[in-house]
């Protein structure tokens, strides 16, 4: 049987409750009956990002039987070295909440509800309006006639878990296209 | 085995990370929160069965300055704990000590504590800490995640503290931890002062007057003004 280091220390802490427990006799008993079982013990370990801020902290996320059961901060990143803040510290309830999306949704225009899309179709769609919107509205030359080639009618939002370098591949694709307005998630 | 939590408020931002990681790994729902109408943005506005910890919030006005005064509070796992005197005379053990880490732990067998019991350890509680879960009748509060510090973690309100507020260790590690910082933050704030590290495991740490903080901040407050229920 291979041990993590994790493991081991869960192993290591319950040699030592026994032994503890086992001098005291008697409380032996009344402890058996109000220890609950480790929700996490025995749990696959997956490290996911928590997608709020910039900071992008590493979660533990805590799984048994394909479902996530715990979260934790991360002690192996560097910049939060396992602490999480009030959001970042709710990744259990956000993976597992009946709100979350988990499939693309369409509402046609006019219309009082949501279709559930494949990605396929949503990509082809978003495709498709991004460029009949560009055809529309681009402008090659403003009013006092200088060269602008511009697309005022897009917006681009960032993320902030993006990396300089994916940022700047972002912003190169926006302005081949013209888009002008471009600013960030965490600014919303 | 002893442990203890340093609570250093001069470090506390009120992120209130430690409040909604306690409530995970509880695996509690979500409460009502009051946002407006009672001058505060303390929320959910008092411990509650599915809130072992609550950031509390004092705003004071002082020499032209606003001061806003952050304290996590929970249940100081007493070395002495009078709420487990009290529901002992109600049913034997419903509240027991956990030995190897300290932790005042209240069982399943609270439920069967009347409720006569259960304001008489309410009252019992210099900090008034138990509630009653109305569903399930079991009285409840934290339980030091005793559960995970025998497995080897830290609990988790300590875990996921980004400032380094919130301490863990062994009881004479985090008293010298206490102490030493009682002294570094006295140069800026001479009132600052530990709160009942002589008979309590979550030793705080405040900055200001004793009086600038909510009443059942420590023991030191006189108890004829709070109300039992």
């Amino acid at each position: 049987m291979k041990l993590t280091r994790r493991e081991l220390l869960a192993v290591a802490g319950a040699g030592a409750g026994a032994v503890a427990l086992g001098g005291l006799g008697i409380h032996h008993l009344i402890t058996e009956s109000y220890s609950k079982k480790l929700k996490i013990r025995g749990a696959k370990e997956v490290i996911s990002i928590c997608p709020f801020c910039s900071v992008s902290c590493h979660f533990i996320a805590h799984v048994k039987g394909g479902k996530v059961v715990s979260t934790e901060g991360d002690p192996g990143y560097p910049i939060s070295q396992g602490a999480l803040c009030a959001k970042g510290a709710t990744m259990l309830s956000m993976i597992n909440s009946d709100h979350r999306l988990v499939k693309p949704k369409y509402r046609a225009p006019f219309s009082d509800r949501w279709e559930e899309k494949s990605w396929s179709w949503m990509i082809e769609k978003l495709a498709r309006r991004i460029k009949d919107t560009r055809d529309k509205h681009f402008v090659t030359t403003n009013a006092e006639g200088k060269r602008v080639n511009r697309l005022d009618t897009l917006f681009h939002a960032g993320s902030s878990q993006m990396s300089n370098e994916e940022a700047s591949v972002v912003v190169q694709g926006m302005r081949a296209l013209g888009i002008v307005n471009i600013d960030h998630q965490a600014r919303i | 085995m002893s442990k203890a939590f340093f609570i250093d408020t001069s470090r506390c931002t009120a992120c209130r990370g430690c409040q909604v990681a306690c409530k995970e790994w509880q695996g509690f729902p979500a409460n009502f929160t009051k946002q407006l109408g009672w001058g505060s943005h303390q929320n959910p506005p008092d411990l509650n069965c599915y809130n072992y910890k609550v950031v509390r919030f004092s705003e004071h006005k002082i020499n032209n300055r606003v001061l806003w005064n952050f304290f996590p509070d929970q249940c100081r796992h007493c070395l002495e704990p009078p709420c487990k005197a009290a529901a002992d005379h109600y049913v034997k053990n419903a509240v027991v000590i956990d030995e190897p880490t300290g932790a005042v732990v209240f069982t399943e067998r609270t439920k069967k504590i009347p409720n006569e019991g259960f304001l008489s350890m309410k009252e019992y509680c210099p900090y008034n800490i138990p509630r009653r879960n109305p569903e399930t009748g079991v009285i409840n509060k934290c339980d030091l995640c005793f559960e995970r510090i025998e497995a080897g973690h830290i609990p988790m309100c300590v875990k996921t503290c980004p400032t380094g507020a919130m301490n863990f260790g062994e009881r004479g590690a985090m008293l010298s931890l206490a102490r030493s910082r009682l002294a570094t933050v006295k140069a800026e704030f001479p009132d600052a002062s530990l709160l009942d590290e002589d008979s309590v495991r979550i030793i705080y740490l405040i900055t200001l007057k004793r009086e600038e903080y909510h009443d059942l901040a420590s023991l030191k407050n006189p108890v004829l003004t709070r109300s039992i229920g």
